[in-house]
């Protein structure tokens, strides 16, 4: 029986269909620049998805925490980033091992993957996504999987993992708003980490002089 | 709260910002001090778990077994390291109060893991074991210590994600039973086992193996494993691989037992298998090929954690119990091995196997220790990996006993690498510049410490551990009384 949707829902339904676009996006910038800003405008949205669960579930913690990833992800982190590599993005390549349609096809086999596993299981569904919750979240780190193997850069790995958390970040709002927002918190630590690795690439590279290929890194092998 | 309890994490972390305060020359023996207190909490903690005195269950009485062990030694090997290590580029005072609160901080977390039974919580303290374990790694400033720090913070951070995404995935499947709210914990799910879905419980113990298993350092997840432990400094190596990989399997295991309650061993059995076996290929076959002598004991911690998913594979009640053994065992025998390995690597300043002869001659009680470390790893009696391992084989020849008589093959081949590498570097009479002898105290006591541990165990089984083990296989095979 068809229902009309609730507008959270309607909205947070067209959001994750944003995210996941944003999210494949990713397969066609050349420069580094451009990644920094399609994570920032993933984690905008994941931040509104956020806000729409807290506000439904009169949940204050989900409120505090959208307005957290917002400040964070969405504006202190990427400028920061964006400062970081102001000097050297010039120099930086992002070579990738597959062109832009085959790696597309490749998401699109993944996402097939994402949303077989998720309907498979009969979960109670909070208010939000009761179809495409799980669906959305595992592919949008299934394809960030996807673009750190497909991306032999170091740098750009890192945002892979930036935007992988923020699938894991949305799995976790929307599945279980129950979880406690420590959780929340943590995630927020992890990507804080991942912006301090990234400084210490960035720095390791100005001192080198060399490209932030993971080639560099190729020593420990075996 | 019991008062050892709260005594194990409670000197850690105060040792965390003490170390950062005082001279390093105070801060080491406030450390190894330090170790040996908890160490002792966490025994009395355990003996009285076993007599159902506290309330912490068997399953983490016996996962809190390898801290005391590991903790309890390097705290005293910390003395000496400090003093002379390391070879890397940074050997100044600010490089050592750096180390020893870090390595506080390490053991402290790594105490907390065991301790917890709320799954999300447990996600949040193995996190915090990831990003002190990699400010660990990348203290001495090298371009390896770069590399693999960096390597490792991603594949875990990457692997915990994956490990989250199965909690999450559990916690829905709770809210079926259980409404929005409510706590995570082992004891919530196994109570109503029966209850849960099946699809969302196997989904979830999958998602959970990969994620934590990557931390665990199961094959084919195991690549950061090699460079961390090879390039970190040698006390967080021990630390890494004698407590590290079995926090990770700790989680594991609880998710595990909350899916064999709700569907049987089925599912699991062969999931452990997959890994078991593959982990075991990998590291007996990359352990024969190895020069670098740090990187021969983390291949042969990639093995042993394969030795240990494929005793709780059989599923018998006598191989799960010696999976649950040799976990202890192998936290004893490794972290042993690794602080001689440690010890000759700085007296030969190498890590080449081909280029370090005579230990035992150089180092006559580490060197020979380091030996016989070798030997238990290999698995030969009278120490504590040949009794766990026996457990493991004679249940497993019990029933599935193609897969035991491939285990043991594998066994053999990490047999002749482990074998013939320690004896290279004990065995002769080594190069004429390096100097003969040791005094260290802290050094020798350490490794005579752990060696006690590591023979102890493989001559008795205490009562105390004999119980805990028996109810904890019972709690992993979903059996709950």
């Amino acid at each position: 029986m068809l229902h009309a949707l609730a507008v959270p829902e309607a909205f947070a339904g067209t959001v994750a269909m944003l995210l996941l676009l944003v999210q494949l996006s990713l397969f066609r910038s050349v420069v580094l620049p451009e990644l920094i800003r399609i994570y920032a405008v993933q984690s905008l949205f994941v931040a509104a998805i956020c806000f729409a669960v807290g506000v439904t579930e009169h949940a204050w913690d989900l409120i505090l925490l959208a307005v957290l990833t917002f400040v964070f992800k969405a504006v202190l982190l990427p400028l920061y980033m964006q400062s970081l590599i102001r000097n050297i993005s010039s120099r930086v390549e992002l070579p990738a091992r597959v062109n832009v349609m085959l790696s597309l096809l490749i998401a699109a086999v993944l996402i097939g993957v994402a949303v077989l596993t998720a309907v498979q299981l009969p979960l109670h569904r909070g208010a939000f996504l009761p179809q495409a919750d799980l669906a959305t979240a595992l592919s949008i780190m299934f394809v960030g999987f996807l673009v750190a193997i497909l991306r032999p850069n170091a740098l750009a790995q890192v945002i892979a993992f930036l935007t992988l958390e923020n699938g894991l970040f949305f799995g976790t709002v929307t599945l279980a708003p129950g979880l406690p927002l420590v959780i929340g918190v943590l995630l927020l630590i992890d990507v804080l980490v991942a912006v301090v690795v990234f400084a210490v690439l960035v720095r390791a590279l100005v001192e080198e002089h060399a490209a932030a290929s993971i080639h560099v890194f190729e020593r420990l092998q075996g | 709260v019991s008062v050892p309890a709260f005594a194990i994490v409670a000197i850690p972390l105060a040792l965390v910002f003490l170390t950062l305060v005082v001279p390093s020359s105070i801060g080491r023996l406030l450390t190894a001090a330090g170790g040996l207190a908890s160490a002792g909490c966490i025994l009395t903690l355990v003996v009285r778990s076993a007599g159902g005195g506290v309330t912490i269950d068997p399953v983490s009485a016996l996962f809190l077994i390898p801290v005391a062990i590991v903790y309890g030694t390097v705290g005293l090997y910390t003395t000496w390291y400090v003093r002379v290590e390391p070879i890397g580029s940074r050997s100044d005072e600010r490089y050592r109060r750096e180390f020893l609160a870090l390595t506080n901080a390490f053991a402290c977390a790594e105490t907390i893991v065991p301790l917890l039974t709320n799954l999300a919580g447990l996600w949040v303290a193995l996190e915090a074991t990831t990003l002190v374990a990699a400010l660990l790694v990348r203290l001495q400033g090298t371009d390896a210590a770069l590399e693999a720090a960096w390597k490792y913070i991603l594949i875990a951070s990457c692997g915990l994600a994956i490990g989250l995404i199965g909690v999450v995935i559990l916690y829905a499947t709770g809210t079926e039973i259980f409404g929005p709210h409510y706590n995570p914990s082992y004891t919530t799910y196994v109570a109503a086992a029966a209850r849960l879905d099946h699809d969302g419980v196997r989904l979830a113990f999958l998602l959970v193996l990969i994620g934590f298993g990557t931390k665990m350092g199961l094959a084919p997840m195991h690549t950061w494993l090699p460079d961390a432990h090879g390039a970190g400094p040698t006390p967080t190596s021990a630390m890494l691989s004698g407590v590290l990989l079995s926090d990770a399997l700790y989680v594991i295991v609880r998710v595990a037992s909350i899916a064999n309650a709700a569907l049987g061993t089925g599912l699991t059995r062969h999931l452990f298998f997959v890994v078991g076996l593959l982990s075991l290929f990998v590291g007996a076959f990359f352990l024969l090929q190895q020069r670098d002598i740090k990187r021969m004991l983390a291949y042969s911690s990639i093995e042993h954690m394969g030795i240990v998913a494929c005793g709780l594979a059989f599923g018998v009640r006598l191989a799960v119990a010696g999976a649950l053994l040799h976990v202890v065992n192998h936290a004893a025998s490794k972290s042993l091995a690794f602080l001689g390995a440690g010890r000759l690597a700085s007296r030969y300043d190498t890590r080449d196997i081909t280029r370090i002869r005579g230990g035992v001659a150089a180092l006559p009680v580490s060197g020979t220790l380091f030996a016989l470390a070798g030997l238990a790893l290999a698995g030969m009696p009278p120490f504590g990996p040949f009794r766990s391992e026996l457990m493991i084989l004679a249940g497993g020849f019990s029933g599935a006993w193609i897969i035991a008589a491939v285990v043991l093959g594998l066994l053999l081949v990490a047999f002749a690498g482990i074998v013939r590498s320690t004896t290279h570097v004990t065995a002769g009479d080594g190069p004429e510049h390096v100097r003969r002898g040791e005094r260290d105290a802290g050094a020798i006591l350490a490794t005579a410490l752990g060696f006690v541990a590591v023979l102890g165990l493989g001559l008795t089984v205490p009562p105390a551990l004999a119980t805990l083990l028996e109810r904890a296989s019972d709690i992993f095979m979903g059996r709950t009384s």
